[in-house]
C-alpha cells in the first residue's frame, strides 16, 4: 500500500466513509434495499424452518387440505416482489442519471491509468502520481484514458468508479463535501501490481486546495502547455492563423458537429480530436484533402490531453 | 444393381424411425451451434461496416470479388452433386452414389485451391496486415480490422471445408464396401445436411464480406 | 393400480439372484470396460471422478488465497504468484468444475433413467465428450499448475492478448476444447429428451430436474459457440496479431467484454439451473409431497434460460456503455428475479404440510434455499445502476457469486450426491456423519463469505492481495471461515469413499421417492430397466401413497 495512514488499532468497520452528499444518497438506497431484502427473505427462512419442524415425519399434525397449484398465489408472489424491487431499479437509474451528467461548471482534472500507476493533471498544469487533491464545494469532472490495458478509477468515498479504456476517454464526476483523506483504487484487474495501483484522495477546502495548487507548483496551465506543443509538433504550421496549407480551422471546433466525407457528421469531443491526431485518415472531413500525417506513437497520452485542453480554449479566443 | 437400403438398429433405440430422427435432430442442433459461431463474426463485420463505412468499402474493393463469385458457383454445384448422392443412396444405386460423392469432394477441393490462390494474391498485393511485411492500406487503421475479420471468417470456413472433405472421403471409402447402404444409409443423409450447411455459410460469407461493402 | 405399474414400482429382488450380470458396476471389471464404456452411468462416474480431482485443485488454490489474505501487506506470495493462484482458482472452478458438475454427472446418470430410456441418444458421442473434456481440462490444468497464467478467468483484452507474459494461449486452447465437450453434452441431452422418452412419458410428466437439464442444454448449444469464437479471436490476436480487441491493432477491447459476457452470464445459469432441478427433486422427496405449481416451475426454467441471454450488459455499467443500454440491461436483470422468485416460493409451499424427514440431502436443500435467496437478491443490488457504480469489481461481487455458485450449485451438488448415492453405488452413506458435514459446510460457508459482502461495501476491490490494513479484521474472519468450510468438505469426501466398501447395502428406493430412477434396482442393471417402463401417472405422485394408506 502506498502512503497508508496508520493508526495503531483498526476497529471492525461496517460502514464506509462518505465524502459527498451523493454518496450518502447511495447509502440510503442500499440501506432501503437491504430492508426490503430482509422483508422478502426473512419470512421464507422462518417459514422453511417452521414447516420443517412442524411437519417433520412422525409428528401427528393436520396435513390435509393442501393443493399443489394455485394460480392466484403464484402470480402474486411473482409480481409483488417484482414491482416492489422495480422501485429500486428506478431509484438507482435516477441516481445513475445524475452521475452520468456532470454540471457545466465542473473543474476538469485529467487522469491517465497505466501499469501500475495513476497520473492526474490539474487545469493549472500541476501533476501528481497516485494521489489526488480535490476541493470541496465544486463539481469535479475526471476525464481519463488508459495507456495500456483496461483499468478502473474507483473512489469509494464518492461511491463511484469508471473504467479507463485504451484509445477512448471516459468520465466520472463528483462533488466533494467533507474534507479528509480517503482511498482511491484501481478496481479492474490489470496485471502484476494491480493491488498496489492505489493512492490517497485528499478532499480539501477551496482555500487549502488553492494553497496546495500553488505549492505543487506549475509555471503553466494545461492549455498553455498545449499551446507550446501545438507549435512544437508543427500543428500550427497548417492549423494556425496565416497558414499556407488549407487545413480545417480549429477555433470553436470543440463539441461542434463536423461534416464527414460521404455524408453525416460527428461531434468533435475529446475522443474524436484524439483519434483525429493519431489516425487522421479515419472519418475524412468533407471538403478537405487529407494531407495530415499521423502522430501515432509520437505524442504521449498526457501531451494529447494538453493539446486537447488548448484546442478547447481556442473556442473562446475566436 | 440396386441393393437394399436401411439402417441397423442400435440397441438403445426402440424403432428405426426413432433412430433416424434422433440423428437428424442431433445434426440440426450441431448446425445451430455452428451458425452461432459464424454469427458472431458476421455481427463483427456489420458493426465495423457501420462504424467505418469508408474504410470498409476501401478494403472490400481489394477483395478478389471474382474468385469469391467463382467459389460460390463451385459450392452451389457441390450441393447439387451431394443431393444427387443422397437421392441415389435412397434408391440403393451405390455405384452412382459413390461417383456423386467423389464429385462433391472434388468440388470442395477446387474451392479450397481457389481460396488458397486468393490468399496468395492477397499476400502478393500486401493485403495481409498481420504479417510483418508492408500493408497496402496501412494509412487506414479501421480497414485493418475489416481485413482481419475477413481472414478469420474465411479461414474458419476453410477449416470446416477441410474437415468436410476429409469426412466425405472416409465416408466414400466406407460406402464402397458391400452392405453399407443396408446398414448405414442414414450416414449419407446426415452428412448431406452438414455439407449443405457449409455451403449455406459461404452463401452468407460472400454477400456479407464481398458484395455488401462494394 | 395397473399391473404394469406394479412391475415398475416394485422392482422386487435385486437381479444378482437371477444369475445375470448384476448391475452396471459389476457387469464388467476390466479397465477397458471403464475407459471405453458407452454406458451413460459409467460415463457419469468418469466425470464424477475427474471433476472431483479438479475441485480439489481449485479448492487448494482457494485455500492459498485465503491464507495470503490473512495479512494486509500480501507478503506471503509475490504479486505474480498471487495473480496466478486466483486465476487458477477461477479457471478450474468455473470451467472444469461448476459448468460440467451437475449436468455431466447427475445429468448423464439420471437423464435416461428418469425418462425411462436405455441410454442417451448418442452413447459414443457421450464418451467422446468425456475425452474431449479431459483433453482440454488436463492441458489447461498442466499450464496453470506448471507455467501459470495471470489473466483471471475472465481473460480481459488487451491484457490477455498483449500485456500478459504468461502462458495464455495454451490455457485458452484448453478452455476452447472443453467448450466443445459442453456442446456435445448439450446436443446429446436435447436429442435424448426429445426422442428417447419411454411410452407415456409426456413433457409434463417429466421431473423438474429434466426440465432444468433441458434448459441448461439449450444454453450449452446457444451460448458456448459465442465464447468459443471470442476465445479463438483472443488466440488469433495474441498469436498472430490479427487485431480485433487491442486498440493498437485497430480493435476494441469493449467488444471482448460483450462477447465474453454474452456467454458467461448465461453460463451462470448453466451452473444454477441444474442445481434448482436437483433441489426440486430433494424437496419433493423429503417432504413426500407433489411439487407446488409444477408447470410454473417448469416454465420458469425455460424462462430463465431465455432471459439470461438478454442481460449480459449488466457486467458493463461502468465501462462507458451508453446510459440507455445500461438502463435497459438493469431493467431486464430485475426481470430475471421473477422466475427465480417463483422457484424459491414454490419450494417453500411444497414443504408446507409435507411429511418431512431431515436427512442429509434435505439439510443441503434447506441450506441451498437460504443461500440462493441471499445470492439472488444481492444480485439485484448489483443490477441497480447507482449501487453497481459503487460495488462493481469489489468483494461484494465476489461474495454475491460465491453465494450463487457455492451456496447454490455446490450445495445442490452435494445434496444430490447424497440423495442419489445409493442409486449410483448401491451403498448407503452414514447418516450422522452426513448431517455433521452438511452443518459444517453451511456454517463455514457463511463465515467465509458473509464478511466479504461488508468488505465490498467498504470498498475493497477484488483481486487485491495487498489491501488497506483497516480491512484485516474482516479478512481474518473470512479466512477462519474457510478452514471450517475445508473441514466440512473433507467429511463427505472421506465417508462417501468409505461407504463404497463398507456402507450398508441400499434398497432400490431408500427414500420412498417417486420417479422412474427409483423403480429399478440400486445400482441399476446395464440397460437400466428389466422391462421398458410405461408411464400413466404424473410426476411426484406422492398423493397416491396417501390414498393407499387411507
Amino acid at each position: 500500500m502506498s502512503g497508508a495512514p496508520s493508526p495503531a488499532v483498526y476497529p471492525l468497520l461496517l460502514w464506509p466513509q462518505a465524502a459527498s452528499q451523493a454518496a450518502v444518497h447511495v447509502d440510503w438506497l442500499i440501506f432501503a434495499f437491504t430492508a426490503v431484502t430482509l422483508l422478502l427473505t426473512v419470512p421464507i427462512f422462518l417459514a422453511i424452518t417452521y414447516f420443517a419442524l412442524m411437519y417433520r415425519s412422525g409428528r401427528q399434525v393436520d396435513r390435509g387440505h393442501t393443493s399443489d397449484r394455485n394460480v392466484k398465489i403464484e402470480l402474486s408472489w411473482m409480481l409483488i416482489p417484482f414491482f416492489l424491487t422495480l422501485a429500486f431499479f428506478a431509484w438507482g437509474a435516477q441516481i445513475f442519471d445524475v452521475e452520468k451528467h456532470a454540471p457545466a461548471n465542473a473543474l476538469e482534472i485529467q487522469a491517465i491509468g497505466r501499469q501500475w500507476m495513476w497520473k492526474f493533471q490539474h487545469p493549472g498544469g500541476q501533476a501528481e502520481i497516485n494521489d489526488l487533491h480535490v476541493p470541496t464545494g465544486q463539481p469535479v469532472l475526471i476525464n481519463m484514458i488508459s495507456q495500456d490495458v483496461i483499468h478502473s478509477l474507483y473512489l469509494p468515498a464518492f461511491r463511484v468508479q469508471m473504467e479507463t479504456l485504451p484509445g477512448r476517454y471516459t468520465q466520472l464526476w463528483f462533488k466533494a463535501e467533507r474534507p479528509g483523506q480517503y482511498r482511491l483504487y484501481c478496481s479492474e484487474y490489470c496485471g502484476t501490481d494491480h493491488s498496489v495501483m492505489d493512492g490517497l484522495l485528499y478532499v480539501m477546502s477551496p482555500s487549502d486546495y488553492a494553497r496546495w495548487l500553488s505549492q505543487a507548483g506549475s509555471s503553466q496551465s494545461l492549455a498553455a502547455l498545449g499551446k507550446r506543443l501545438f507549435s512544437n509538433y508543427g500543428c500550427s504550421g497548417c492549423h494556425g492563423a496565416g497558414a499556407t496549407i488549407r487545413a480545417p480551422d480549429l477555433a470553436g471546433l470543440y463539441n461542434r458537429p463536423v461534416p464527414i466525407d460521404g455524408g453525416g457528421s460527428v461531434i468533435a469531443d475529446d475522443t474524436y480530436i484524439r483519434d483525429k491526431i493519431l489516425n487522421p485518415d479515419n472519418n475524412l472531413i468533407a471538403g478537405y484533402k487529407q494531407v495530415m500525417p499521423s502522430f501515432k506513437g509520437v505524442i504521449p497520452e498526457d501531451e494529447l490531453m494538453q493539446l486537447i485542453a488548448y484546442i478547447k480554449t481556442m473556442e473562446t479566443s475566436s | 444393381m440396386a441393393e437394399p437400403v436401411g439402417i441397423m438398429l442400435a440397441e438403445h433405440f426402440s424403432t428405426v424411425t426413432q433412430q433416424r430422427q434422433a440423428a437428424k435432430l442431433g445434426l440440426w442442433a450441431w448446425l445451430i451451434t455452428e451458425l452461432l459461431l459464424f454469427a458472431g463474426l458476421f455481427l463483427c463485420a456489420l458493426i465495423i461496416r457501420i462504424q467505418h463505412p469508408a474504410s470498409v468499402t476501401l478494403a472490400a474493393t481489394h477483395l478478389k470479388f471474382w474468385i469469391g463469385a467463382a467459389n460460390t458457383a463451385v459450392l452451389i454445384c457441390s450441393s447439387f452433386t451431394m443431393s444427387g448422392a443422397i437421392v441415389l443412396s435412397r434408391i440403393g444405386w451405390r455405384a452412382g452414389m459413390l461417383r456423386f460423392m467423389l464429385a462433391t469432394a472434388a468440388l470442395g477441393t477446387l474451392f479450397l485451391l481457389l481460396k488458397g490462390f486468393e490468399y496468395y494474391q492477397d499476400y502478393v498485393e500486401h493485403m495481409v496486415p498481420f504479417l510483418s511485411g508492408p500493408y497496402v492500406l496501412a494509412h487506414d487503421q479501421a480497414s485493418r480490422l475489416f481485413v482481419d475479420v475477413y481472414f478469420i471468417t474465411t479461414a474458419l470456413h476453410g477449416v470446416h471445408l477441410i474437415t468436410g472433405v476429409s469426412i466425405l472421403l472416409v465416408l466414400t471409402w466406407q460406402a464402397s464396401r458391400p452392405h453399407f447402404l443396408t446398414r448405414h444409409q442414414n450416414r449419407i443423409e446426415v452428412y448431406g445436411l452438414y455439407w449443405h450447411f457449409i455451403d449455406l455459410i459461404w452463401m452468407i460469407v460472400f454477400p456479407v464480406l464481398y458484395v455488401l461493402n462494394r | 393400480m395397473s399391473p404394469s405399474d406394479a412391475v415398475m414400482r416394485d422392482p422386487g429382488t435385486p437381479q444378482a439372484t437371477m444369475g445375470r450380470p448384476s448391475d452396471y458396476l459389476h457387469a464388467q471389471h476390466t479397465l477397458r470396460s471403464w475407459f471405453f464404456t458407452t454406458d451413460h452411468k459409467r460415463i457419469a462416474l468418469l466425470y464424477l471422478a475427474s471433476i472431483t480431482v479438479f475441485f480439489v485443485f481449485g479448492a487448494i488454490a482457494a485455500g492459498l488465497i485465503r491464507l495470503c489474505l490473512v495479512v494486509p501487506n500480501g507478503q506471503i506470495f509475490t504479486n505474480d504468484t498471487y495473480n496466478k493462484i486466483f486465476t487458477m482458482h477461477g479457471v478450474i472452478m468455473v470451467w472444469f468444475f461448476l459448468i460440467p458438475s451437475i449436468p455431466s454427472t447427475f445429468g448423464n446418470f439420471l437423464l435416461p433413467l428418469m425418462i425411462g430410456a436405455k441410454d442417451v441418444a448418442f452413447p459414443r458421442l457421450n464418451l467422446l465428450s468425456w475425452y474431449v473434456f479431459m483433453t482440454g481440462a488436463l492441458f489447461t490444468m498442466a499450464t496453470l499448475v506448471i507455467g501459470g497464467v495471470d489473466t483471471g478467468w475472465t481473460f480481459y483484452a488487451p491484457f490477455s492478448t498483449t500485456y500478459s507474459n504468461t502462458y495464455v494461449i495454451p490455457a485458452l486452447l484448453g478452455v476452447i476444447v472443453v467448450g466443445f465437450s459442453s456442446i456435445l453434452t448439450g446436443l446429446n441431452f436435447v436429442v435424448t429428451v426429445h426422442m428417447m422418452r419411454c411410452p407415456g412419458m409426456t413433457w409434463f410428466r417429466m421431473p423438474i430436474f429434466i426440465w432444468t437439464l433441458y434448459a441448461t442444454s439449450l444454453i450449452f448449444l446457444l451460448g458456448t459457440p459465442v465464447i468459443t469464437l471470442a476465445l479463438i479471436l483472443l488466440v488469433m490476436e495474441r498469436a498472430f496479431h490479427i487485431g480485433v480487441f487491442d486498440p493498437r491493432l485497430g480493435g476494441d477491447p469493449v467488444l471482448f467484454e460483450h462477447l465474453f459476457w454474452f456467454y458467461s452470464h448465461p453460463a451462470v445459469y448453466i451452473m444454477v439451473l441444474p442445481g434448482m432441478g436437483v433441489i426440486t427433486e430433494l424437496v419433493a422427496a423429503f417432504a413426500q409431497k407433489r411439487v407446488f405449481g409444477y408447470r410454473f416451475v417448469a416454465y420458469a426454467s425455460i424462462g430463465l434460460a431465455s432471459i439470461t441471454f438478454l442481460v449480459w450488459g449488466h457486467h458493463m455499467f461502468v465501462n462507458g456503455q451508453s446510459q440507455l443500454a445500461s438502463t435497459v440491461f438493469s431493467f431486464l436483470s430485475f426481470a430475471v428475479a421473477v422466475p427465480s422468485a417463483v422457484k424459491v416460493y414454490n419450494w417453500t409451499a411444497t414443504i408446507h404440510k409435507g411429511n418431512i424427514r431431515l436427512d442429509t440431502p434435505m439439510l443441503y436443500a434447506m441450506g441451498y434455499i437460504g443461500l440462493f435467496v441471499l445470492g439472488g437478491l444481492t444480485g439485484l443490488f448489483l443490477a441497480t445502476l447507482a449501487v453497481d457504480a459503487h460495488l462493481h469489481d469489489t468483494y461484494f461481487v465476489v461474495a454475491h457469486f460465491h453465494y450463487i455458485m457455492v451456496g447454490g450449485t455446490m450445495l445442490a451438488f452435494l445434496g444430490g450426491l447424497h440423495y442419489w448415492w445409493p442409486k449410483f453405488t448401491g451403498r448407503m452413506y452414514p447418516e450422522a456423519f452426513g448431517r455433521v458435514g452438511a452443518f459444517l459446510i453451511f456454517v463455514g460457508f457463511n463465515v467465509t463469505f458473509f464478511p466479504q459482502f461488508i468488505l465490498g461495501y467498504l470498498g475493497m476491490p477484488r483481486r487485491y492481495h495487498d489491501y488497506p490494513p483497516e480491512f484485516q479484521l474482516l479478512n481474518i474472519l473470512s479466512s477462519a471461515g474457510s478452514t471450517i468450510l475445508a473441514v466440512g468438505y473433507f467429511f463427505p469426501m472421506i465417508y462417501l469413499t468409505w461407504s463404497l466398501w463398507f456402507g450398508k447395502r441400499a434398497p432400490a428406493n431408500p427414500w420412498q421417492a417417486r420417479g422412474l430412477e427409483w423403480t429399478t434396482s440400486s445400482p441399476p442393471p446395464p440397460h437400466n430397466f428389466a422391462v421398458t417402463p410405461r408411464v400413466d401417472f404424473d410426476p411426484y405422485d406422492y398423493a397416491i401413497k396417501a390414498r393407499e394408506v387411507g
